[in-house]
């Protein structure tokens, strides 16, 4: 089915009455998708969201005189005469987001967690009436909730024009409670040091960080179309410095993207003899960790006047550089022996798989383009510094060069997300974006699906 | 004859590890007595070996103390150090690697920052050399609260 991703898990620990709960839930993630198939189109910058034929300048001066138009749970539609209207969500798909709320009341009513059953409720509600807020608090001050479940128009990714609009989407799981416990003290070790501010810039303070991993079951909407390993909501930086924020960890994505792309990657761009140093097992943890510090460091980056400065340059240096720094935080984890060398370069050699999987991702799918040109970004810095060796399309890594370079780009991504111009970060990427350092792979990736 | 190698722990690390390995004991005596539900003999065999394992830790622990007074300006087991390294700011106790916990700012005296900084005075500027990442680690602050006088 379009929109939807579907991942086997073992559901045996959930009683008889949780499975009916966890079943309802996962019926009101799939009718999130045909409203998501609603909202994008990548021949268009401005996705469905905006009239094809409407400017930049066009939207922006009627935002002027409408903030709806520029509001993140709106259409913005011409009516009769040709002026620019804006069409909330909640009423464009009335019908469908009826059917949905049900499904959450009565999940709510099956539920033994009282919290999580106010969280549906209030949910149920805001789909309802494109009013978020409430139940986004709600989520963020309890749990944590045996499932994890977030449903409705959440990441603005598809609005390329101007970064706003939220896409839908939806997942349902639950917790993989050793797993957590050890992620909660990988995080714990992370959080101990204070990183220093660049002066006069605007840095948010999130005032706590929740982790959990999960068995997801489906992922529906825009995370099934962009294949998420993790993520760290709200995205609002308000209310994360007044609430806090909560990552999760998708397990099984995770591990259909460590099997289905990282690995095949490192097989194919890495020098055999290199390879042979690495266990599966090694990789796979390195995957994990790499994915853990970037979710973990999107609460660090965040910059009050960032998205406004920024504007749709915004989310390339917002993903880069919660990579970057979850990276460069290892160095310290390994001078106090949280992790051994190995490790250590696992996160690395992971780092850089990552980096041509969101290239060919984004061949399949231009909407994670951000994703893609942040990784080129990386990728050419560790080239142009002599970190990496290629030759004959295979290539070396040098750790050490890598350490010292990761340093050098997270003190100028630093910049550009604290206190940079929009023309300086634009100058940035054109000198570093060229996707020519992936194309060089090409033969040896025909392998990997996406290239077929 | 080589020698054997000791443990560095403070008072209540010690005492966790004496109390861990009477318990054990008592589990053993109860699993020869009949006296609680039988285990499996793999599960024995891990006691047994565990046992082994804490008497050679009690055997040959070091209790962590702080240092003289004239000495408190240098780094030792037990000290809480404040430093700036890879632009942060940081704070954490050097302790032996039975009590290391770094997600609780308990750093081994055997990890590659540990073993720099040990010795070190506040001021100094100290560069930590592995063959992978390399830091440059300014001691701001040493104090040694919370151990037991000597």
């Amino acid at each position: 089915m379009k929109g939807i991703k579907k991942f086997k898990i073992d559901t045996k620990e959930l009683s008889q009455k949780e499975k009916v709960l966890f079943k309802k839930l996962i019926s009101a993630a799939e009718l999130m998708a045909p409203l998501y198939l609603k909202q994008k189109n990548n021949k268009y910058p401005g996705a469905n969201f905006y009239p094809y034929d409407a400017t930049k300048e066009e939207i922006e001066r009627a935002a002027r005189k409408n903030p709806a138009i520029l509001s993140s749970y709106t259409f913005v539609e011409r009516d009769k005469t040709g002026k620019l209207i804006a069409i909330p969500y909640h009423l464009k798909f009335k019908k469908e987001l009826k059917s949905i709320s049900e499904l959450l009341e009565e999940a709510a009513d099956l539920s033994e967690d009282k919290n999580f059953s106010l969280y549906l409720r209030s949910r149920a509600k805001s789909l309802l009436d494109d009013n978020y807020e409430k139940s986004e608090i709600i989520w963020l001050k309890t749990g944590p909730f045996k499932f994890g479940f977030i449903i409705g128009p959440i990441e603005r990714y598809l609005d390329k024009l101007f970064f706003k609009k939220c896409a839908y989407q939806s997942w349902v799981g639950f917790l993989d409670e050793q797993k957590t416990k050890e992620a909660g003290k990988f995080k714990n070790a992370i959080l101990t040091g204070r990183r220093k501010i660049l002066s006069g810039s605007e840095k948010a303070e999130i005032s706590k960080l929740g982790i959990r991993i999960d068995r997801t079951a489906i992922f529906s909407g825009l995370i099934a179309d962009f294949m998420f390993t993790g993520t760290n909501l709200p995205n609002d930086v308000k209310l994360m410095e007044k609430y806090g924020s909560k990552l999760t960890i998708f397990e099984s994505s995770l591990e259909s993207k460590f099997k289905g792309d990282h690995l095949p990657i490192f097989k194919a761009v890495f020098d055999k003899k290199f390879q042979k140093s690495y266990s599966e097992e090694d990789l796979y943890k390195g995957s994990l960790r790499c994915i853990l510090l970037h979710e973990i460091s999107h609460s660090l980056i965040r910059y009050r006047d960032a998205e406004e400065r920024l504007k749709d340059l915004f989310p390339i240096f917002d993903e880069l550089y919660a990579y970057i720094l979850g990276i460069k935080n290892c160095g310290t984890l390994f001078l106090k022996g949280v992790m051994n060398q190995k490790e250590l370069e696992a996160i690395l050699i992971m780092h850089i798989c990552r980096n041509f999987t969101w290239w060919l991702d984004s061949m399949k799918n231009p909407d994670v383009k951000h994703y893609a040109i942040g990784a080129a970004i990386a990728q050419n810095f560790f080239l142009k510094e002599g970190a990496m060796r290629e030759k004959g399309g295979i290539s070396w890594p040098n750790f050490t060069k890598l350490f010292i370079c990761i340093n050098e780009l997270s003190r100028l991504l630093e910049y550009y997300l604290a206190v940079g111009s929009y023309e300086e970060a634009k100058e940035f990427i054109e000198e570093y974006s060229s996707f020519n350092v992936f194309k060089r792979f090409s033969s040896q990736l025909t392998k990997i699906s996406k290239l077929k | 004859m080589t020698e054997e190698k000791k443990f560095y722990l403070t008072k209540e690390g010690l005492e966790k590890i004496r109390k861990e390995y009477e318990d054990l004991k008592e589990l053993k005596l109860a699993q020869i007595r009949e006296e609680s539900p039988k285990i499996l003999y793999e599960d024995i065999n891990f006691l047994g070996s565990k046992i082994i394992e804490f008497e050679n830790i009690i055997k040959n622990a070091e209790l962590i103390r702080p240092p003289k007074k004239e000495k408190q300006n240098i780094i030792d087991l037990g000290a809480t150090v404040l430093v700036e390294i890879n632009g942060e700011i940081d704070e954490f106790r050097l302790v032996g690697t039975l009590e290391a916990d770094p997600s609780n700012r308990k750093i081994s005296n055997e990890s590659p920052i540990g073993r720099a900084l040990l010795g070190k005075r506040v001021g100094e500027i100290v560069v930590i050399k592995t063959p992978i990442v390399n830091h440059a680690c300014k001691i701001t602050k040493i104090k040694y609260n919370n151990i037991d006088k000597p």
